[in-house]
């Protein structure tokens, strides 16, 4: 009873402040409006202005669209699979052959020998070794800045001396930092190894400052009330909690190295990318996608590869299904690129 | 002997521990009781140098502490073990304050603090489980490895936060009394903290009974009456735990 004259009374009372509520809404929504009235003009603005910086012209596709739909016929000549008409593999095959994209086998010859056989690594294996061996070279330099850029091991200000350079470095992307080395080994792959090694440093020491922030400080405080010394809690506390990430972090390093590897052989660097270059510059659209092939075959393998590791580190069954690699491959080559 | 005079700590304007005085002669092994929030957790934490006090000194055989140091080894009660270690490695971490980095990094220890650590999870019964992983051990059992660590040190002075507070009856019965076991075999003067009255007047030899952060009590089994314990925690209803406190 009382309760039901309580809730009368706040009625009456509200009645002007529910129209002020409504109307302070009301306001709001409007300003809103009118704000994203006018980002929509200020982005359509900066739109145009971009386009134009480009020289984007809608003619031009229009001009030369045949060109390139020739182009696209030489990319997929036409042929025939099992009778049905399809791409011609064979043409693929015979330049993958030709150059020895992938691997050659002899039974007599130079390269590595198994019993009789001998296994002349082709260029996907160039690709690869740049990549891994940019790796390994990046590593230590990596594991020393990525450490000692941490907030929990450097004091404060001091860590940033850390952060900074493994920022500047990575503000430089990797196909840069090839042509600054170019006057130590010329273009080369082995200029294009240290580029990728200093490009690792940059990246994986984020990725490991990243991951010891998110360290648990219970167990370092375990270790320092042993008596352990500075260094000793570091590696013993702090360390020992993120090795498995540190090494998902590794494998993951591996597959961006291995598809920046490719992108070095454009300016010259050797391997798949070099392959790729010099196919273009002979205007061999055929060979081209073969070569695009062979690159799809190597980033895939290393991926695939990869992920499994990662997977089995972390114990669990997450890694994604080959179906996904494949269908967001073109999104990793493209943002490898300038990365 | 350990000797904390006149100790205080306070966090801003929260005073944690407030104006305690007491000595611990070797061998001891004391409970403190008392509340969440009572100051239990500060006043070990200044015991062995990971807290500073406000005021006041620890001392222990006549050396005041300053900050952590290998001779005073404390049990935590979430263990921080590294999970991804086997026990035994866990266990000679306790000797890290013996070994120089490098050692410490290659595992080559002194082959008696090897011998230490297997010891020492022998004690609290892991010798069989000395190479398996922390993290796919029981909370009981990582507690367990958690002691053994402490003891790989060789203390002086062995701490225990809340040993049993996350366990099970069963498992927090039994790594208390491991607690209690290795103290007696080595003659360890012990302190640790607990929630438990019935377990702390199973294993407690000594207890000091904090409130706000002050000692309100300090006294042997004979004198942990049911006034202490009421006094100590508020009054309790359940029946068992007056009963055992009246026993």
């Amino acid at each position: 009873m009382s309760t039901e004259t309580e809730s009368e009374t706040s009625e009456v009372q509200t009645a002007d402040d529910v129209d002020d509520a409504f109307t302070l809404i009301r306001i709001n929504k409007r300003a809103r409006q009118v704000f994203g009235l006018f980002a929509l003009v200020v982005f359509g603005w900066l739109f145009t202005l971009a386009l134009d910086q480009v020289g984007f012209a809608v003619s031009e596709i229009v001009k030369y669209w045949p060109d390139f739909e020739d182009a696209l016929g030489q990319f997929f000549p036409p042929g025939e699979v099992f009778g049905i008409p399809f791409v011609d593999v064979g043409a693929y095959w015979s330049f993958i052959q030709e150059r020895n994209l992938i691997m050659q086998v002899e039974t007599n010859g130079a390269g590595f020998m198994f019993w009789d056989w001998t296994v002349i690594p082709g260029q996907m294996f160039v690709t690869l070794a740049m990549g891994f061996a940019g790796l390994v070279l990046g590593l230590p330099g990596a594991l020393i800045l990525g450490v000692l850029g941490s907030e929990r091991v450097t004091p404060y200000p001091f860590n940033f001396i850390f952060r900074g350079t493994m920022s500047v470095i990575r503000a430089i992307p990797a196909l840069v930092w090839a042509l600054i080395y170019i006057p130590l080994g010329g273009v080369t792959p082995f200029t294009a190894t240290l580029a990728i090694g200093t490009d690792t440093m940059g990246n994986l020491g984020r990725l490991f400052t990243d991951a010891l922030e998110e360290v648990e400080d219970g167990p370092i405080e375990a270790i320092g009330s042993t008596g352990a010394n500075g260094p000793q809690r570091v590696i013993f506390g702090m360390l020992s909690q993120v090795a498995s990430p540190f090494i998902a972090w590794t494998m993951y390093i591996l597959e961006i190295n291995t598809r920046i590897a490719v992108t070095m052989g454009l300016i010259g660097g050797g391997g798949l990318g070099y392959v790729l270059q010099t196919q273009r510059s002979l205007f061999k659209y055929t060979n081209m996608m073969a070569t695009i092939l062979v690159i799809f075959v190597l980033v895939i393998s290393v991926e695939i590869v990869s992920q499994r590791v990662r997977s089995y580190i972390r114990g669990t069954e997450e890694s994604q299904g080959l179906i996904a690699l494949i269908v967001e491959f073109p999104q990793r080559m493209v943002r490898s690129i300038w990365q | 002997m350990i000797e904390v005079s006149n100790l205080s700590k306070s966090y801003g304007d929260i005073q944690a521990v407030d104006d305690v005085s007491f000595t611990i002669p070797d061998g001891e092994f004391v409970v403190v009781l008392g509340e969440s929030g009572a100051g239990k957790s500060t006043l070990l934490r200044c015991l062995n140098g990971l807290t500073k006090p406000t005021e006041g000194s620890v001392s222990i055989n006549g050396e005041s502490v300053m900050g952590p140091r290998d001779d005073v080894a404390m049990v935590f009660q979430q263990h921080y073990l590294i999970e991804e270690m086997s026990a035994y490695n866990n266990a000679l971490t306790g000797a890290l304050g013996r070994t120089n980095l490098f050692d410490s990094l290659t595992g080559r220890y002194e082959k008696d603090d090897k011998y230490e650590a297997l010891r020492s999870l022998r004690t609290v019964g892991l010798l069989d489980e000395a190479g398996q992983a922390v993290g796919q051990m029981s909370g009981g059992q990582q507690q367990r490895v958690g002691i053994a660590r402490a003891l790989v040190q060789q203390p002086n002075l062995l701490l225990a936060d809340e040993p049993v507070a996350s366990l099970d009856p069963a498992s927090a019965e039994r790594v208390m009394g491991y607690i209690r076991r290795a103290a007696d075999e080595r003659g360890l003067s012990t302190l640790a903290s607990l929630h438990q009255v019935n377990i702390a007047r199973e294993f407690g030899e000594r207890f000091l009974g904090m409130k706000d952060g002050e000692v309100i009590f300090d006294g042997y089994r004979d004198d942990l009456t049911v006034d202490v314990i009421d006094e100590i925690y508020g009054s309790i209803e359940t029946d068992a735990i007056r009963s055992e406190a009246e026993a």
